[in-house]
């Protein structure tokens, strides 16, 4: 303990008050990131210290000591053992490392340890996006995270398909988020600002894409965002819904469904409707949309299949597609979003160009729920 | 033991009888028990792999120049990191020194004929084959795209994975069997074919190296085949083991690969060491120092190496105690490394240095070894593991250890023995040519992305965001790998050229002491035409140049061990 609290107190003068980037590390925006910096450091320290003096008595020695090639000279000089040099470079080794495992120990004690007081958020992953929502507004957010300044954040993680792995290089956190259990991780932000977010652990084609955004808020406006975010869509007018969809929740598709028509994991939105409409779509067992379409079958709208397809995806397989989309989103999603979402498959001409790119509004329209978010 | 069908026999002949020509026909070689063709054959195999897995490396190094990718969609990049690494761990590093150059080196060493069961070394080959073919069968058969690693449930769920998983983990599985079985020849061969004179701790270090890595080999595998044959059931039947959607547990795969996957680290270092405490010696003609420390810390490693699996976990969910306590035990394996190196050091104190291309391959070896194992400490460390754990500060500590030690060290051992395999010396200038590309490459690639893991860059990452700050060094890194390349076609073409055109070797072109260096280049069919007595394998002052020979030999004043013998015996 006197070990560490000697080297603890050592700390500040070697990290001063820097929270930018460094050398090595990213920008540094929570409580823990300045002691798992200063771990680093301490590491990276010993580490110089050793590699310049293996290096340098390497260099010398292949230098002083090079063979004339002509000689052919064999050394019957310098002792064969040492004991006492042995016992030096064992023991110095050794209480090195057990300082460092210590630092590291103590440091990650307090990277696991949430406080009580803790924001919670409930995540899940799932291929290949993220989910994020806040019990206490019964707000969810895709690709973007939204937490308070200055106050403990908890993640309460899960997976509804394969390993994934939540990491956030600007607080120095990282946690395995793994099916069929929960996983927690804490941290608690010093700077407002906007971090990356990656997924860390291999989970399949879009691996790479699998990123949100952290938006760090002062408290007061982290509430009033958050209040926005619960009633935006509950009081949005009709009209406003495929836009808001398209802007809020489409980035959970957009791995897997493309705008511009190109074929992804999941069949493009680009022309969804004209072929729901008329029910061309085929399916893996070789029945087409058409079958269960119109009076006394299945579907008697377009929009109901659109729906069931949110909700139940497996149920029938758009041909040449496996049966891979997530089908939890009966419990991510309020009745109004799923609407919003159908609405927006159905007006999808008139908020995308060809090429798939969102068409601004008008100037004169006055957007609710748009803004800031990016 | 003299053969009846060989010259042997005849003085005249048996000069020029060597194993390459004592028989002839492909079907000599296809068939053949002797270890050195053996060796020889898994050597070509073990290269063209080392190729084709360079070759994907390359592509991903290629694919990373720009942040949206510049020659690969997503699913080909996935491919293309995953067959590099599942080829060269399973392959290239962990057969190649051991099997490759250990086959060919280890019975001569020993002064005998053979390893202890021919037949079961030349059947070790021949699953590698097999195991290499499946590997083949799973490109065709969907691809592969898990990584190496085979992570559940991502690798069991057919609809989450390509194709490909279960002939690629019945080739990794019938590759443990060769491993197994190649490890349990050698161990056999260690404990029961020594010669006369050669005690355990008068074996040549590169012996203790292969025999710890025998013991990891035979003790760990049979893991990875349970594992393996666990995941193939449970894609293919679902039958739930790892898989939650089943009952199953994901991290549980994860306990089972790295109790395997770890001490195959080992599998793959060792040897290396092993190697490279040879080179250190004879190219220094200098007695090694601290032999019974390097030997012993070769056998620590061994051991710990099975109790520190957890530290590829640290980030998994794994409680918090049971991390500290494998953060503890991992620290430590750093112990007996140091200590390797440190005595090399000290063996090059008041040595005579030679700066030929295997010397220069085990300097070489010393500092990236330095970096490498220095470099997992911050992993070891649990506070900094958290935040590097799946980065490309990970990808870089490992390349520096299995690339840039454990196959550094084995193209170092394949200059020091290729005079003994061809009985031809290659060009030494191109030699330390192809060295110094090889190092500045090897460097410039993975040390930029030390920095670029700790900057917070994932691994397996076929696109990265453009305003992280990480493009600059992904193009140090990919200039660093084409460096790299062109080295490795500059040693492919010298030492191919030397076959033809090189100058015929001597029995002993560096002065070595172990018995590999008394027969001749190459070895006759039998190694030895009587079983040699052995001294002390460091202690090179009995030898002197011959410049009739152009190579090393016995010393005229001082009497060879097998006539000191004679003279004693008649002398009673």
């Amino acid at each position: 303990m006197t070990l560490t609290s000697l080297i603890a107190g050592l700390m500040p003068a070697m990290l001063g008050d820097a929270t930018g980037p460094t050398f090595w590390m990213p920008e540094a925006a929570s409580t823990v990131a300045g002691e798992v910096d200063w771990i680093l450091e301490f590491i990276n320290i010993i580490c110089y210290v050793f590699l310049v003096l293996i290096t340098v008595i390497l260099v010398y020695l292949a230098v002083k000591y090079r063979r004339d090639p002509n000689q052919h000279r064999i050394s019957d000089e310098g002792p064969t053992h040492g004991m006492t040099l042995e016992i030096v470079w064992t023991v110095i080794p050794t209480g090195l490392v057990i300082a460092i495992f210590w630092v590291g120990m103590v440091g990650y004690i307090n990277l696991r340890e949430s406080p009580d007081d803790a924001y919670e958020v409930s995540v899940t992953a799932q291929k290949w996006s993220w989910t994020f929502t806040h019990p206490e507004y019964g707000v969810t957010e895709g690709a973007e995270l939204t937490v308070p300044l200055g106050r403990p954040v908890r993640l309460i993680m899960t997976s509804a398909d394969v390993l994934h792995s939540l990491f956030v290089p600007a607080f120095r956190v990282k946690q395995d988020v793994v099916p069929g259990r929960y996983s927690d991780l804490w941290f608690e932000a010093t700077k407002p600002g906007s971090y990356q977010l990656y997924c860390t652990e291999y989970c399949g084609k879009d691996h790479s894409k699998m990123l949100a955004t952290v938006h760090v808020l002062p408290y007061d406006e982290f509430q009033t965002r958050l209040g926005k975010l619960a009633s935006e869509y509950e009081d949005m007018p009709e009209a406003d819904l495929p836009r808001y969809a398209l802007t809020r929740l489409y980035n959970r598709c957009a791995s897997c469904h493309s705008l511009d028509g190109s074929s992804g994991t999941g069949p493009s939105f680009k022309g969804l409707w004209d072929r729901t409409v008329e029910g061309k779509t085929a399916f893996t067992d070789g029945t087409t949309l058409k079958d269960y379409m119109g009076d006394g079958g299945e579907y008697e709208l377009a929009e109901n299949y659109l729906r069931e397809s949110i909700l139940n995806p497996g149920k029938y397989l758009v041909e040449n597609y496996a049966n891979v989309m997530p089908n939890n989103f009966a419990s991510q999603l309020k009745p109004r979003q799923v609407e919003a979402l159908v609405l927006m498959m159905k007006n999808l001409d008139d908020l995308v160009d060809e090429d798939g790119n969102i068409i601004e509004p008008p100037a004169s329209e006055e957007m609710t729920g748009e803004g800031e978010g990016g | 033991m003299a053969t009846q069908d060989s010259g042997i026999q005849r003085p005249e002949l048996a000069a020029n009888d060597n194993y390459l020509n004592h028989t002839r026909g492909i079907w000599s070689w296809l068939y053949t028990l002797d270890h050195k063709r053996i060796g020889v054959m898994y050597l070509v195999a073990v290269l063209t792999c080392f190729f084709v897995g360079g070759v994907f490396a390359l592509l991903v190094r290629t694919q990373l120049l720009t942040p949206d990718g510049t020659i690969m969609d997503q699913d080909s990049y996935n491919q293309a990191f995953t067959l590099h690494g599942a080829i060269m761990v399973f392959l290239v590093i962990i057969p190649s020194i051991p099997a490759a150059l250990g086959n060919f080196v280890l019975p001569i060493m020993l002064g005998a004929k053979d390893v202890a069961f021919p037949r079961l070394n030349l059947m070790s080959f021949y699953l590698w084959i097999a195991g290499a073919l499946f590997f083949i069968v799973a490109l065709l058969t969907g691809g592969l795209d898990t990584g190496w690693t085979f992570y559940t449930p991502y690798s069991t769920d057919p609809n989450s994975s390509m194709g490909g998983v279960i002939p690629a983990v019945t080739g990794a599985f019938i590759l443990g069997f060769s491993s197994i079985f190649t490890g349990m020849n050698f161990i056999v061969t260690i404990h029961r074919l020594r010669p006369p004179g050669m005690t355990w701790f008068r074996m040549p270090l590169f012996l203790w190296g292969i025999y710890a890595t025998a013991v990891l080999q035979v003790m760990a595998t049979p893991v990875l085949g349970i594992t393996l044959a666990l995941l193939a059931v449970e894609r293919a039947f679902g039958i739930g083991i790892f898989d939650p959607a089943l009952g199953g547990d994901p991290v549980l795969y994860q306990h089972f690969f790295w109790f395997y996957s770890h001490p195959a680290v080992y599998i793959m270092i060792l040897p290396g060491m092993a190697i490279i405490s040879d080179l250190i010696a004879v190219h220094s003609h200098r007695h090694i120092f601290g032999y019974k420390f390097i030997a012993y810390s070769s056998i620590a490693i061994a051991l710990f190496s099975f109790l520190v699996w957890g530290h590829h976990m640290f980030t998994s969910g794994q409680s918090a105690l049971v991390n500290v306590i494998f953060s503890a035990i991992t620290f430590s394996v750093a112990i007996p490394s140091a200590i390797k190196v440190f005595n090399w050091l000290a063996t090059m104190y008041k040595g005579s240095i030679s700066w030929n291309t295997p010397m220069l391959y085990a300097m070489g070896f010393i500092f990236i070894f330095t970096i490498g194992g220095l470099t997992g400490l911050h992993l070891g460390t649990l506070a900094t593991d958290v935040h590097l754990h799946d980065t490309y500060f990970v990808v870089a500590h490992f390349h520096y250890v299995m690339m840039g030690s454990a196959l550094i060290a084995m193209i170092g051992g394949l200059h020091h023995w290729w005079p003994k395999i061809t009985g031809k010396m290659y060009n030494e200038n191109w030699g330390r040519f192809g060295f110094i590309l090889v190092f500045i490459g090897f460097n410039v690639t993975f040390f930029s992305q030390f920095m670029l893991g700790s900057q917070g860059m994932p691994r397996r990452y076929a696109t990265y965001p453009d305003d992280a700050g990480f493009q600059i060094y992904h193009i140090f890194s990919t200039c660093g790998s084409y460096i790299l390349a062109i080295g490795f076609f500059i040693t492919a073409g010298y030492l191919l050229q030397s076959i033809f055109g090189g100058r015929r070797a001597p029995s002993n072109p560096w002065g070595g002491r172990s018995l590999e260096w008394q027969c001749t280049s190459p070895p006759p069919h039998d190694n030895f035409s009587e079983t040699p007595t052995v001294g002390d394998c460091y202690d090179f002052s009995v030898l002197e140049w011959s410049p009739d020979e152009q190579g090393y030999v016995w010393r005229s004043d001082i009497p060879r061990p097998e006539q000191a013998k004679k003279e004693q015996s008649a002398g009673h």
